[in-house]
């Protein structure tokens, strides 16, 4: 067993002291409290029963009602003292007060009062437990999208109905489509939203802030089996491009799901990434055009510089920008 | 001694005895008392080896939140006592709900680091040692919230920021691509729009700074005494990493029908004529309202000839540069379809 020492210890000294207060507890129930196994609670109940004070005669030990174990209930009958729940420490503290933070900025959150109450709540009563601020962790999930669409997605999945969606693809394609939702993916760079699309009869992935107009619908989801992993990689049948970057493109290697990393001298570095979306590839590559090297296969740098000098010349056809606005401030300053 | 506690190899069993013996001592156990009584330290073969196995015990406990402490054990002059004051290490009474327990439910599965996973699901342990009854997920059904992982240096960073000891690391510099080697008082460590930062003060340079962490090249080290520095109490990460000031609102010439996702943040606010297309045919002039600037004009140049930036200049020329490199995307220089016309 590969379980790390000081977790178990947390374990045992927890189990001790909820015991202490719970009363008699079934094995499987202990088990579910703690998230885990029947089996090592059985195990963590066997190392608690031989230990101790020094001396560790009978009367030294932690003890447990022996009948009341062969009946598969935990009956604390001796605790030594060890009674009271740990505290939180520093890093423990930092990493939950920061995921529960980071929770309740998210739109997914703030759509319901009650869904944001209750993070707030829990929030305060930790802050007030481990008594420090948790500031030295600070994350920020992406704002998701429309808060009327975060609304209705969410009302949708915890009611378990169905939605009707307007969306919009990266490649600027409107359309119409039901979905049964799955789970909202609020992550750090953008939301995702898994469904079953009865459209296209398969599972997709959304991101919520390409869905311009969403309705909850009476109709309840359809019990699909659907792989709750959002960050599934793309298939091996998509075409392999290779594409080199200078050294400030950097992230791109950890934002973009590529298949392998490859540096070169000077920070360069070249990806291999599966172009399942030609769209996508033709914006990372223009967003990206002064530290891109090299590209291949040709035909994809080919596509980008005729997108690109398509708006150019279109830019040049462009009149003056006529209308005052938020926009004329901005100008004159500049 | 009638039972042997747990397996005598077994860390946890070691460990949990020492509590137990600390806990319960009356005044305070000798480093002698220990080893000589306490199960699991008899299996240290030498003198050294118990000292080293205590030393790492103490650490570890420390680290968990249970302090030992030392004290006066009287009798010889040199003699140092230990034990652990329960009250220094208990949990507050937390009295929390089903739906807050689901709450933490949800925020166990938030970090995909083995570090900060180990470091939330064990107060998540703690807390249900509380006491706590029932999880009721239904408030928080569905939803997945998940931040990308911050990579090896979390802890390291972390821990320095707890005991305020400055830090050093290879760096390489986003501008230039040139490696150096940073020395800086950790204050905090951020995540943003898909990225991981270390905001804190570069000794080098004399002045706060902001570091990419994926740029962060080998191992970050501590370096350096404890309590050397403090945090200032208001650090404004958001302007650490310069994505306060470059917000404004886009004023964008688009096709008829085209950019649902713009529109559905935006206003049509009026329309322009589009000299290239036939008569009446024309644009809509669209206001969006941006936070940072570089993300907006990466957004816009996806629309490629659909969507057109009117103003603000500093947006339309952060485009206009980004297309003029894509006109000319990996052709040798001064063959250039970068010529094609772009105006004042």
């Amino acid at each position: 067993m590969a379980e790390r020492a000081d977790d178990r210890l947390v374990r045992l000294l927890g189990i001790v002291a909820y015991l202490d207060g719970a009363g008699p507890v079934p094995v499987g129930e202990l088990a579910r409290h703690f998230g885990v196994s029947e089996r090592q609670v059985l195990d963590d109940v066997d190392a608690l029963w031989v230990s101790g004070t020094p001396g560790y005669w009978p009367d030294d030990l932690i003890d447990f009602d022996a009948d009341s174990f062969e009946r598969g209930v935990v009956r604390l009958t001796e605790a030594r003292g060890m009674t009271r729940p740990l505290r939180l420490g520093t890093r423990e503290a930092v990493a939950l007060i920061a995921a529960l933070r980071a929770m309740r900025e998210t739109a997914a959150v703030q759509a319901d009062p009650e869904r944001a109450g209750v993070v707030e709540s829990v929030l305060r009563k930790l802050t007030d437990a481990t008594g420090e601020a948790a500031a030295a962790l600070d994350v920020q999930l992406a704002p998701e999208g429309d808060r009327r669409v975060v609304a209705a997605v969410t009302s949708a999945l915890v009611a378990g109905h169905r939605l009707r969606i307007r969306y919009v693809t990266a490649a600027d394609e409107e359309s119409e489509r039901e979905i049964d939702p799955v789970s909202l993916h609020t992550q750090d760079e953008h939301a995702y939203l898994l469904a079953w699309c009865h459209r296209a009869r398969g599972r997709r992935t959304f991101r919520v802030d390409r869905i311009l107009a969403a309705t909850e619908l009476d109709q309840p989801v359809e019990g699909h089996d659907v792989d709750p992993d959002v960050d599934f990689t793309p298939t091996g049948d998509a075409p392999l491009a290779t594409i080199t970057f200078a050294s400030p493109a950097r992230a791109v290697a950890e934002q973009v799901p590529v298949e392998s990393v490859r540096n070169l001298p000077d920070g360069a570095f070249e990806v291999r990434l599966r172009v399942t979306n030609p769209v996508w590839l033709r914006q990372l590559l223009t967003e990206r055009a002064r530290h891109v090297l090299a590209v291949e296969p040709a035909a994809v740098a080919q596509d980008v510089r005729e997108a690109a000098s398509a708006a150019l010349a279109a830019y040049a056809h462009l009149p003056a920008d006529p209308v005052d606005g938020p926009g004329a401030g901005a100008r004159a300053a500049g | 001694m009638p039972a042997s506690a747990g397996s005598p190899t077994n860390p946890a069993a070691r460990l949990l005895n020492l509590v137990i013996a600390l806990v319960n001592t009356n005044a305070s156990m000798t480093k002698q008392q220990i080893r000589a009584s306490v199960a699991g330290y008899g299996d240290a073969p030498s003198p050294d080896a118990f000292e080293r196995m205590f030393e790492r015990d103490k650490d570890t406990l420390r680290e968990l939140g249970i302090p030992i402490v030392t004290v006066d054990a009287g009798g010889h002059a040199d003699e140092v006592g230990y034990r652990i004051d329960q009250d220094a290490y208990a949990l507050p009474a937390v009295d929390l709900t089903p739906a807050e327990l689901g709450v933490l439910a949800l925020a166990a599965q938030f970090w995909q680091d083995k570090t900060l996973r180990t470091d939330i699901s064990r107060a998540l342990t703690k807390l249900r040692a509380a006491g706590a009854g029932e999880t009721a997920m239904d408030v928080v059904a569905g939803l997945a919230p998940r931040v990308r992982p911050v990579g090896d240096a979390y802890g390291t960073l972390m821990d320095a920021i707890s005991a305020r000891r400055a830090v050093s690391f290879t760096y390489r510099a986003a501008s230039t691509g040139e490696v150096r080697s940073r020395r800086v008082q950790p204050w905090r460590i951020a995540a943003r729009r898909g990225g991981w930062y270390l905001v804190g003060f570069d000794l080098d340079r004399g002045a706060p700074r902001s570091y990419r962490l994926s740029r962060v090249e080998g191992r970050v080290r501590a370096t350096g005494p404890r309590d050397a520095f403090e945090v200032p109490v208001d650090v404004d990460v958001d302007a650490a990493l310069g994505s306060r000031d470059a917000g404004g609102v886009a004023r964008l010439a688009v096709v008829p029908e085209r950019a649902g996702a713009l529109r559905a943040r935006g206003t049509v606010v009026g329309s322009v004529p589009d000299a290239r297309a036939g008569d009446g045919a024309g644009r809509d002039v669209l206001e969006v309202p941006y936070d940072v600037r570089y993300a907006m004009a990466d957004e816009v140049v996806g629309y490629g000839d659909a969507v057109l930036v009117l103003g603000p200049p500093d947006l339309r020329e952060a485009v206009v540069r980004r297309l003029r490199a894509a006109a000319a995307l990996v052709l040798p220089a001064g063959s250039g379809s970068a010529e094609v016309g772009e105006r004042g």
